[in-house]
Protein backbone atom coordinates (compact mmCIF):
# COMPACT_ATOMS: atom_id res chain seq x y z
CA UNK A 1 0.00 0.00 0.00
CA UNK A 2 2.62 1.85 0.83
CA UNK A 3 6.06 2.83 -0.61
CA UNK A 4 8.36 -0.01 0.84
CA UNK A 5 11.18 2.80 1.75
CA UNK A 6 9.82 5.35 3.52
CA UNK A 7 7.11 3.31 5.21
CA UNK A 8 7.41 4.34 9.00
CA UNK A 9 5.92 1.25 10.06
CA UNK A 10 8.87 -0.85 9.57
CA UNK A 11 11.16 1.93 10.36
CA UNK A 12 10.24 1.73 13.79
CA UNK A 13 11.61 -1.72 14.27
CA UNK A 14 15.35 -2.69 14.75
CA UNK A 15 16.20 -6.16 12.73
CA UNK A 16 14.84 -8.47 14.66
CA UNK A 17 16.98 -11.09 17.33
CA UNK A 18 15.97 -14.60 17.25
CA UNK A 19 13.88 -13.84 20.71
CA UNK A 20 11.88 -10.99 19.27
CA UNK A 21 11.39 -12.97 16.17
CA UNK A 22 10.09 -15.93 18.11
CA UNK A 23 8.46 -13.61 20.51
CA UNK A 24 6.66 -11.55 17.25
CA UNK A 25 6.06 -14.83 15.69
CA UNK A 26 3.85 -15.96 19.02
CA UNK A 27 1.93 -12.86 19.11
CA UNK A 28 1.10 -13.14 15.55
CA UNK A 29 -0.27 -16.44 16.29
CA UNK A 30 -1.82 -14.93 19.30
CA UNK A 31 -3.82 -11.91 17.77
CA UNK A 32 -4.67 -14.02 14.57
CA UNK A 33 -6.40 -16.70 16.70
CA UNK A 34 -8.41 -13.75 18.83
CA UNK A 35 -9.62 -12.69 15.61
CA UNK A 36 -10.76 -15.46 14.09
CA UNK A 37 -12.46 -16.20 17.48
CA UNK A 38 -13.76 -13.05 17.18
CA UNK A 39 -15.52 -13.77 13.59
CA UNK A 40 -16.35 -17.20 15.23
CA UNK A 41 -18.76 -15.23 17.87
CA UNK A 42 -20.10 -12.73 15.51
CA UNK A 43 -21.08 -15.78 13.13
CA UNK A 44 -22.43 -17.79 16.17
CA UNK A 45 -24.41 -14.53 17.21
CA UNK A 46 -26.00 -15.17 13.40
CA UNK A 47 -26.44 -18.32 14.12
CA UNK A 48 -28.19 -18.57 17.20
CA UNK A 49 -30.14 -15.67 16.18
CA UNK A 50 -31.14 -17.90 13.34
CA UNK A 51 -30.52 -15.36 10.56
CA UNK A 52 -28.24 -17.58 8.84
CA UNK A 53 -31.84 -19.31 7.40
CA UNK A 54 -31.26 -20.01 3.95
CA UNK A 55 -35.06 -17.98 4.05
CA UNK A 56 -33.35 -15.14 4.86
CA UNK A 57 -30.70 -15.04 1.55
CA UNK A 58 -32.65 -17.02 -0.70
CA UNK A 59 -33.77 -14.26 -2.28
CA UNK A 60 -30.18 -12.95 -2.78
CA UNK A 61 -30.33 -16.14 -5.83
CA UNK A 62 -33.14 -14.76 -7.59
CA UNK A 63 -32.30 -12.55 -10.82
CA UNK A 64 -35.21 -10.23 -9.80
CA UNK A 65 -33.65 -9.04 -6.46
CA UNK A 66 -30.32 -8.27 -7.96
CA UNK A 67 -32.09 -6.19 -10.65
CA UNK A 68 -34.55 -4.22 -8.11
CA UNK A 69 -30.45 -3.23 -6.45
CA UNK A 70 -29.09 -2.49 -9.55
CA UNK A 71 -32.08 -0.04 -10.32
CA UNK A 72 -31.59 1.58 -6.96
CA UNK A 73 -27.95 1.31 -7.81
CA UNK A 74 -28.70 3.44 -10.97
CA UNK A 75 -30.30 5.85 -8.93
CA UNK A 76 -27.96 6.33 -6.34
CA UNK A 77 -25.35 6.59 -9.15
CA UNK A 78 -27.24 9.57 -11.01
CA UNK A 79 -27.81 10.82 -7.69
CA UNK A 80 -24.46 11.22 -6.95
CA UNK A 81 -23.11 12.70 -10.73
CA UNK A 82 -26.03 14.68 -10.78
CA UNK A 83 -24.94 16.38 -6.70
CA UNK A 84 -21.60 16.09 -8.02
CA UNK A 85 -22.13 18.11 -10.98
CA UNK A 86 -24.19 20.47 -8.90
CA UNK A 87 -21.48 20.65 -6.00
CA UNK A 88 -18.98 21.84 -8.52
CA UNK A 89 -20.53 24.65 -10.14
CA UNK A 90 -21.69 25.64 -6.80
CA UNK A 91 -18.77 25.29 -5.32
CA UNK A 92 -16.81 27.21 -8.48
CA UNK A 93 -19.06 30.17 -7.78
CA UNK A 94 -17.70 30.74 -4.17
CA UNK A 95 -14.43 30.33 -4.81
CA UNK A 96 -14.35 32.48 -7.63
CA UNK A 97 -16.14 35.22 -5.11
CA UNK A 98 -13.55 34.30 -2.55
CA UNK A 99 -10.78 35.50 -4.88
CA UNK A 100 -12.39 37.78 -6.19
CA UNK A 101 -10.70 41.72 -6.16
CA UNK A 102 -13.76 43.01 -4.65
CA UNK A 103 -14.23 43.23 -0.94
CA UNK A 104 -17.52 42.67 -0.32
CA UNK A 105 -17.44 39.64 -2.58
CA UNK A 106 -14.84 37.71 -1.05
CA UNK A 107 -16.80 38.22 2.24
CA UNK A 108 -20.02 36.84 0.63
CA UNK A 109 -17.90 33.75 -0.74
CA UNK A 110 -16.48 33.63 3.07
CA UNK A 111 -20.09 33.30 4.89
CA UNK A 112 -21.40 30.96 2.02
CA UNK A 113 -18.43 28.70 2.33
CA UNK A 114 -18.53 28.63 6.06
CA UNK A 115 -22.21 28.38 6.35
CA UNK A 116 -22.28 25.29 3.71
CA UNK A 117 -19.56 23.52 5.92
CA UNK A 118 -20.94 23.74 9.04
CA UNK A 119 -24.37 22.94 8.52
CA UNK A 120 -25.86 19.02 8.99
CA UNK A 121 -26.89 17.79 5.59
CA UNK A 122 -30.24 16.29 7.02
CA UNK A 123 -30.75 20.05 7.67
CA UNK A 124 -30.85 21.11 4.53
CA UNK A 125 -32.63 18.24 3.03
CA UNK A 126 -35.44 18.81 5.86
CA UNK A 127 -35.29 22.27 4.34
CA UNK A 128 -36.05 21.24 0.88
CA UNK A 129 -38.40 18.53 1.67
CA UNK A 130 -40.63 20.36 4.42
CA UNK A 131 -39.85 24.41 4.21
CA UNK A 132 -39.38 24.44 0.42
CA UNK A 133 -42.93 23.17 -0.38
CA UNK A 134 -45.10 25.39 2.16
CA UNK A 135 -43.51 28.09 -0.51
CA UNK A 136 -45.58 26.89 -3.00
CA UNK A 137 -42.37 25.66 -5.12
CA UNK A 138 -42.33 21.73 -6.20
CA UNK A 139 -39.90 20.08 -6.66
CA UNK A 140 -39.05 16.23 -7.99
CA UNK A 141 -37.63 13.70 -5.56
CA UNK A 142 -34.68 13.91 -7.55
CA UNK A 143 -34.08 17.27 -6.99
CA UNK A 144 -35.08 17.29 -3.43
CA UNK A 145 -32.20 14.99 -2.76
CA UNK A 146 -29.71 16.47 -4.96
CA UNK A 147 -30.02 19.68 -4.06
CA UNK A 148 -29.21 19.60 -0.96
CA UNK A 149 -26.23 17.06 -1.00
CA UNK A 150 -24.93 19.47 -3.59
CA UNK A 151 -25.57 22.82 -1.56
CA UNK A 152 -23.80 21.09 1.51
CA UNK A 153 -20.73 19.88 -0.31
CA UNK A 154 -20.36 22.87 -1.97
CA UNK A 155 -18.65 24.72 0.32
CA UNK A 156 -15.41 22.46 1.09
CA UNK A 157 -14.97 21.76 -2.78
CA UNK A 158 -14.78 25.49 -3.43
CA UNK A 159 -11.78 25.61 -0.56
CA UNK A 160 -10.54 22.63 -2.55
CA UNK A 161 -10.77 24.44 -5.40
CA UNK A 162 -9.27 27.36 -3.89
CA UNK A 163 -6.08 25.30 -2.27
CA UNK A 164 -5.19 24.55 -6.15
CA UNK A 165 -5.67 27.74 -7.56
CA UNK A 166 -2.94 28.97 -4.64
CA UNK A 167 -0.75 25.49 -5.76
CA UNK A 168 -0.14 26.84 -9.03
CA UNK A 169 3.00 28.84 -9.38
CA UNK A 170 2.67 32.40 -9.49
CA UNK A 171 5.01 32.28 -12.54
CA UNK A 172 2.41 30.84 -14.55
CA UNK A 173 0.14 33.71 -14.06
CA UNK A 174 2.87 36.43 -14.58
CA UNK A 175 3.95 34.65 -17.51
CA UNK A 176 0.52 34.58 -19.02
CA UNK A 177 0.12 38.29 -18.36
CA UNK A 178 3.30 39.03 -20.34
CA UNK A 179 1.70 37.11 -23.38
CA UNK A 180 -0.62 40.07 -23.25
CA UNK A 181 -3.57 37.51 -22.03
CA UNK A 182 -6.36 39.36 -20.19
CA UNK A 183 -7.18 38.79 -16.57
CA UNK A 184 -10.17 36.03 -17.64
CA UNK A 185 -8.04 34.06 -20.53
CA UNK A 186 -5.20 33.90 -17.54
CA UNK A 187 -7.30 32.43 -15.02
CA UNK A 188 -9.87 29.98 -17.75
CA UNK A 189 -6.81 28.63 -20.13
CA UNK A 190 -3.62 28.71 -17.67
CA UNK A 191 -4.17 29.07 -14.47
CA UNK A 192 -7.59 26.71 -13.75
CA UNK A 193 -6.58 23.81 -15.96
CA UNK A 194 -3.69 23.23 -13.62
CA UNK A 195 -5.12 24.02 -10.88
CA UNK A 196 -7.89 21.75 -11.41
CA UNK A 197 -5.35 18.58 -12.39
CA UNK A 198 -3.95 18.80 -8.62
CA UNK A 199 -7.10 18.74 -6.98
CA UNK A 200 -8.56 15.77 -9.00
CA UNK A 201 -7.91 13.61 -5.81
CA UNK A 202 -9.65 15.62 -3.56
CA UNK A 203 -12.32 16.26 -5.85
CA UNK A 204 -12.82 12.15 -6.12
CA UNK A 205 -12.65 11.69 -2.58
CA UNK A 206 -15.46 14.65 -2.19
CA UNK A 207 -17.90 12.59 -4.16
CA UNK A 208 -17.33 9.62 -1.73
CA UNK A 209 -19.06 12.02 0.69
CA UNK A 210 -21.73 13.09 -1.75
CA UNK A 211 -22.29 9.51 -2.57
CA UNK A 212 -22.62 8.76 0.91
CA UNK A 213 -24.98 11.90 1.97
CA UNK A 214 -27.33 10.52 -1.05
CA UNK A 215 -28.38 7.75 1.02
CA UNK A 216 -30.52 10.11 2.74
CA UNK A 217 -32.73 9.93 -0.48
CA UNK A 218 -35.26 7.70 1.47
CA UNK A 219 -36.61 10.81 3.96
CA UNK A 220 -37.87 11.90 0.11
CA UNK A 221 -38.47 8.93 -1.10
CA UNK A 222 -36.05 8.93 -3.94
CA UNK A 223 -35.94 4.90 -5.91
CA UNK A 224 -31.68 4.75 -4.79
CA UNK A 225 -29.94 2.36 -3.24
CA UNK A 226 -31.13 2.64 0.55
CA UNK A 227 -35.10 3.28 -0.54
CA UNK A 228 -35.05 0.02 -3.11
CA UNK A 229 -33.81 -2.24 -0.06
CA UNK A 230 -36.56 -1.16 2.14
CA UNK A 231 -38.85 -2.22 -0.45
CA UNK A 232 -37.13 -5.50 -0.74
CA UNK A 233 -37.12 -5.82 3.15
CA UNK A 234 -40.66 -5.26 2.85
CA UNK A 235 -40.86 -7.89 0.42
CA UNK A 236 -39.27 -10.44 1.51
CA UNK A 237 -38.93 -10.07 5.40
CA UNK A 238 -35.07 -10.08 5.54
CA UNK A 239 -34.01 -7.00 7.05
CA UNK A 240 -30.66 -8.29 8.57
CA UNK A 241 -29.26 -9.53 4.76
CA UNK A 242 -30.45 -7.11 2.64
CA UNK A 243 -29.29 -4.19 4.73
CA UNK A 244 -25.55 -5.98 5.38
CA UNK A 245 -25.28 -6.58 1.41
CA UNK A 246 -26.56 -3.21 0.71
CA UNK A 247 -23.88 -1.55 2.68
CA UNK A 248 -21.31 -3.56 1.79
CA UNK A 249 -21.85 -2.59 -1.72
CA UNK A 250 -21.76 1.28 -0.66
CA UNK A 251 -18.47 -0.24 1.10
CA UNK A 252 -16.90 -1.05 -1.88
CA UNK A 253 -18.13 1.50 -4.24
CA UNK A 254 -16.64 4.06 -1.64
CA UNK A 255 -13.77 1.97 -1.49
CA UNK A 256 -13.07 1.64 -5.14
CA UNK A 257 -13.77 5.31 -5.32
CA UNK A 258 -10.78 5.91 -2.77
CA UNK A 259 -8.99 3.91 -4.46
CA UNK A 260 -8.75 5.87 -7.90
CA UNK A 261 -8.44 9.27 -5.82
CA UNK A 262 -5.00 7.73 -4.21
CA UNK A 263 -4.13 6.25 -7.72
CA UNK A 264 -4.74 9.37 -9.43
CA UNK A 265 -2.69 11.03 -6.47
CA UNK A 266 0.00 9.14 -6.72
CA UNK A 267 0.59 9.25 -10.74
CA UNK A 268 0.46 12.79 -10.12
CA UNK A 269 3.47 12.91 -7.91
CA UNK A 270 5.37 10.48 -9.93
CA UNK A 271 4.51 13.08 -12.84
CA UNK A 272 6.01 15.39 -10.84
CA UNK A 273 9.26 13.85 -10.09
CA UNK A 274 10.22 13.14 -13.31
CA UNK A 275 9.79 16.91 -14.26
CA UNK A 276 11.57 17.85 -11.36
CA UNK A 277 14.66 15.42 -12.19
CA UNK B 1 -32.03 25.29 23.65
CA UNK B 2 -32.19 21.05 25.16
CA UNK B 3 -31.79 20.34 21.25
CA UNK B 4 -28.30 22.12 21.05
CA UNK B 5 -27.37 20.75 24.00
CA UNK B 6 -27.95 17.36 23.13
CA UNK B 7 -26.31 17.81 20.21
CA UNK B 8 -23.40 19.16 21.97
CA UNK B 9 -23.37 16.18 24.55
CA UNK B 10 -23.41 13.64 21.61
CA UNK B 11 -20.98 15.28 19.94
CA UNK B 12 -18.50 15.63 22.56
CA UNK B 13 -18.84 12.26 23.52
CA UNK B 14 -18.96 10.61 20.26
CA UNK B 15 -15.90 12.75 19.39
CA UNK B 16 -13.98 11.57 22.64
CA UNK B 17 -14.87 7.92 21.72
CA UNK B 18 -13.59 8.33 18.54
CA UNK B 19 -10.46 9.66 19.44
CA UNK B 20 -9.63 6.97 21.89
CA UNK B 21 -10.71 4.15 19.09
CA UNK B 22 -8.83 5.97 16.46
CA UNK B 23 -5.17 5.94 18.94
CA UNK B 24 -6.04 2.46 19.46
CA UNK B 25 -6.68 1.40 15.59
CA UNK B 26 -3.61 3.22 15.06
CA UNK B 27 -1.66 1.72 17.76
CA UNK B 28 -2.44 -1.35 16.06
CA UNK B 29 -2.12 -0.31 12.18
CA UNK B 30 1.94 0.58 13.38
CA UNK B 31 1.94 -2.61 15.59
CA UNK B 32 4.49 -5.27 14.53
CA UNK B 33 1.73 -7.81 14.32
CA UNK B 34 0.34 -8.24 10.89
CA UNK B 35 -3.47 -9.72 12.05
CA UNK B 36 -3.58 -6.36 14.38
CA UNK B 37 -2.37 -4.32 11.30
CA UNK B 38 -4.48 -5.85 9.11
CA UNK B 39 -7.49 -5.38 11.11
CA UNK B 40 -6.49 -1.69 11.90
CA UNK B 41 -6.70 -1.31 7.74
CA UNK B 42 -9.61 -3.47 7.42
CA UNK B 43 -11.66 -1.45 9.93
CA UNK B 44 -10.90 1.64 8.64
CA UNK B 45 -11.79 0.61 5.09
CA UNK B 46 -15.08 0.01 6.06
CA UNK B 47 -16.16 3.06 8.75
CA UNK B 48 -14.19 4.99 6.11
CA UNK B 49 -16.53 4.17 3.29
CA UNK B 50 -19.83 3.04 4.57
CA UNK B 51 -22.67 6.23 4.72
CA UNK B 52 -23.37 7.11 8.33
CA UNK B 53 -27.26 6.58 7.46
CA UNK B 54 -26.52 2.44 6.23
CA UNK B 55 -24.76 2.42 9.63
CA UNK B 56 -27.52 3.59 11.88
CA UNK B 57 -30.31 1.86 10.36
CA UNK B 58 -28.30 -1.63 10.64
CA UNK B 59 -27.47 -0.77 14.60
CA UNK B 60 -31.40 0.60 15.36
CA UNK B 61 -33.28 -1.83 12.70
CA UNK B 62 -31.07 -4.92 11.82
CA UNK B 63 -29.07 -5.58 15.15
CA UNK B 64 -32.81 -6.40 16.88
CA UNK B 65 -32.66 -9.70 15.00
CA UNK B 66 -29.23 -10.67 16.38
CA UNK B 67 -30.94 -10.14 20.09
CA UNK B 68 -28.58 -7.02 20.57
CA UNK B 69 -30.89 -4.51 21.90
CA UNK B 70 -29.67 -0.79 22.04
CA UNK B 71 -31.23 2.74 23.13
CA UNK B 72 -31.55 5.20 20.73
CA UNK B 73 -28.82 6.97 22.14
CA UNK B 74 -26.39 4.30 22.47
CA UNK B 75 -27.19 3.70 18.62
CA UNK B 76 -26.51 7.01 17.39
CA UNK B 77 -23.53 7.37 19.53
CA UNK B 78 -21.87 3.86 18.28
CA UNK B 79 -22.42 5.66 14.69
CA UNK B 80 -21.06 8.89 15.01
CA UNK B 81 -18.02 7.75 16.94
CA UNK B 82 -17.33 4.78 14.81
CA UNK B 83 -17.35 6.69 11.82
CA UNK B 84 -14.91 9.66 12.92
CA UNK B 85 -12.80 6.86 14.54
CA UNK B 86 -11.90 5.50 11.10
CA UNK B 87 -11.36 8.89 9.97
CA UNK B 88 -9.32 9.95 13.36
CA UNK B 89 -7.10 7.25 12.68
CA UNK B 90 -6.39 7.80 9.39
CA UNK B 91 -4.94 11.75 10.02
CA UNK B 92 -2.90 10.14 12.88
CA UNK B 93 -0.97 7.81 10.34
CA UNK B 94 -0.30 10.87 7.99
CA UNK B 95 0.81 12.55 11.04
CA UNK B 96 2.96 9.65 11.59
CA UNK B 97 3.43 8.69 7.69
CA UNK B 98 5.23 12.34 7.65
CA UNK B 99 7.76 11.81 10.22
CA UNK B 100 10.65 11.73 8.03
CA UNK B 101 12.38 8.04 7.95
CA UNK B 102 15.71 9.82 9.05
CA UNK B 103 14.66 11.08 12.44
CA UNK B 104 13.68 7.50 13.63
CA UNK B 105 17.29 6.02 12.38
CA UNK B 106 18.76 9.37 13.88
CA UNK B 107 17.40 8.46 17.91
CA UNK B 108 18.21 4.72 17.35
CA UNK B 109 21.69 5.76 16.77
CA UNK B 110 21.46 8.14 20.02
CA UNK B 111 20.34 5.02 21.86
CA UNK B 112 16.96 5.72 22.70
CA UNK B 113 14.68 2.89 23.57
CA UNK B 114 11.60 1.68 21.51
CA UNK B 115 9.26 3.14 23.85
CA UNK B 116 11.38 6.07 24.50
CA UNK B 117 11.27 7.03 20.81
CA UNK B 118 7.81 6.34 20.78
CA UNK B 119 7.11 9.02 23.05
CA UNK B 120 9.74 11.48 22.34
CA UNK B 121 9.64 11.55 18.55
CA UNK B 122 6.58 9.71 16.88
CA UNK B 123 3.34 10.81 19.09
CA UNK B 124 4.18 14.17 19.93
CA UNK B 125 5.09 15.34 15.95
CA UNK B 126 1.81 12.92 14.78
CA UNK B 127 -0.85 14.77 17.20
CA UNK B 128 0.62 18.38 16.66
CA UNK B 129 0.74 17.48 12.59
CA UNK B 130 -2.94 16.44 13.02
CA UNK B 131 -4.38 19.40 14.96
CA UNK B 132 -6.30 20.99 12.22
CA UNK B 133 -7.85 17.34 10.70
CA UNK B 134 -8.70 16.55 13.82
CA UNK B 135 -10.62 20.09 14.01
CA UNK B 136 -11.93 19.52 11.24
CA UNK B 137 -13.19 16.13 12.54
CA UNK B 138 -14.71 17.54 15.28
CA UNK B 139 -16.83 19.27 13.03
CA UNK B 140 -17.45 16.31 10.89
CA UNK B 141 -18.84 14.46 13.91
CA UNK B 142 -20.91 17.06 15.46
CA UNK B 143 -22.85 16.99 11.49
CA UNK B 144 -22.80 13.54 12.09
CA UNK B 145 -24.66 13.73 15.29
CA UNK B 146 -27.44 14.94 13.00
CA UNK B 147 -28.21 11.11 11.81
CA UNK B 148 -29.87 11.07 15.71
CA UNK B 149 -33.14 13.22 13.93
CA UNK B 150 -33.57 9.66 11.98
CA UNK B 151 -34.90 7.89 15.14
CA UNK B 152 -36.98 9.23 17.91
CA UNK B 153 -34.81 10.64 20.63
CA UNK B 154 -35.80 11.80 23.52
CA UNK B 155 -34.62 15.12 24.03
CA UNK B 156 -34.12 15.39 20.51
CA UNK B 157 -31.45 16.63 18.76
CA UNK B 158 -31.18 19.96 16.77
CA UNK B 159 -32.24 18.77 13.52
CA UNK B 160 -34.74 16.50 14.75
CA UNK B 161 -36.83 19.28 16.77
CA UNK B 162 -36.29 21.10 13.58
CA UNK B 163 -37.68 18.33 11.52
CA UNK B 164 -40.51 17.98 14.35
CA UNK B 165 -41.67 21.25 14.59
CA UNK B 166 -41.77 21.26 10.46
CA UNK B 167 -43.98 18.42 10.79
CA UNK B 168 -46.20 19.18 13.22
CA UNK B 169 -46.58 22.70 12.63
CA UNK B 170 -46.04 25.19 10.10
CA UNK B 171 -43.06 26.78 11.98
CA UNK B 172 -41.51 27.41 8.63
CA UNK B 173 -38.09 28.72 7.65
CA UNK B 174 -37.34 30.69 11.05
CA UNK B 175 -36.80 27.28 13.11
CA UNK B 176 -34.32 26.14 9.58
CA UNK B 177 -32.46 29.41 10.03
CA UNK B 178 -32.10 29.10 13.86
CA UNK B 179 -30.58 26.03 13.80
CA UNK B 180 -28.54 26.07 10.96
CA UNK B 181 -26.90 29.41 12.52
CA UNK B 182 -26.61 27.36 16.35
CA UNK B 183 -24.21 24.81 13.97
CA UNK B 184 -23.27 26.97 12.24
CA UNK B 185 -21.57 29.58 14.99
CA UNK B 186 -20.73 26.24 16.47
CA UNK B 187 -18.30 25.04 13.99
CA UNK B 188 -17.05 28.18 13.39
CA UNK B 189 -15.74 28.52 17.60
CA UNK B 190 -14.13 24.92 16.92
CA UNK B 191 -12.86 26.30 13.39
CA UNK B 192 -11.07 29.05 14.93
CA UNK B 193 -9.98 27.32 18.37
CA UNK B 194 -8.11 24.35 15.93
CA UNK B 195 -6.31 27.61 14.21
CA UNK B 196 -5.31 28.82 17.28
CA UNK B 197 -3.66 25.57 18.70
CA UNK B 198 -2.43 24.92 15.81
CA UNK B 199 -0.49 28.26 15.01
CA UNK B 200 1.24 27.06 18.74
CA UNK B 201 2.20 23.72 18.07
CA UNK B 202 2.85 23.37 14.53
CA UNK B 203 5.72 22.00 13.45
CA UNK B 204 7.52 23.86 10.12
CA UNK B 205 8.92 21.77 7.75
Amino acid sequence: MRDARTNIRDALYEAPGPRTRRLTAVGTALTLAALVVLIALVIRRFYEAGQLDSKYWALFAKYTTWRYIGKGLVGTVEAALMAGTLTFALGFTYMLLRISRLKAARAVGTALVEFTRGVPTLLFIYFFFLVVPQLGIKLSAFLKITLPVAISASGVVAEVLRSGVNAVPNGQREAAYSLGMRERSVFLKVVFPQAFRIVIPAMISELVIVLKDTTFAYVVSFPDLMQNAKVLISNYDSLLAVYLVVAVIYILINYLLNKASDFMARRRNQVKGAAAV
Amino acid sequence: MQALLTTWKLTAVAFAIAFVLGVLITVMRVSPLKPLRFFGDFYVQIFRNIPGACLLIILVYAFPYLDIIWSYFTCVLIAASLIPAAFCSEYLMTGINAIPVGQIEAARSIGMTFAQMIRKIVVPQALRSSVLPLTNLLVATMLTTALASQVPLRPADLTGLVAHINTHAVGGVTAFFISAMLYCATAVVIGQIGNLIDKKVRILR
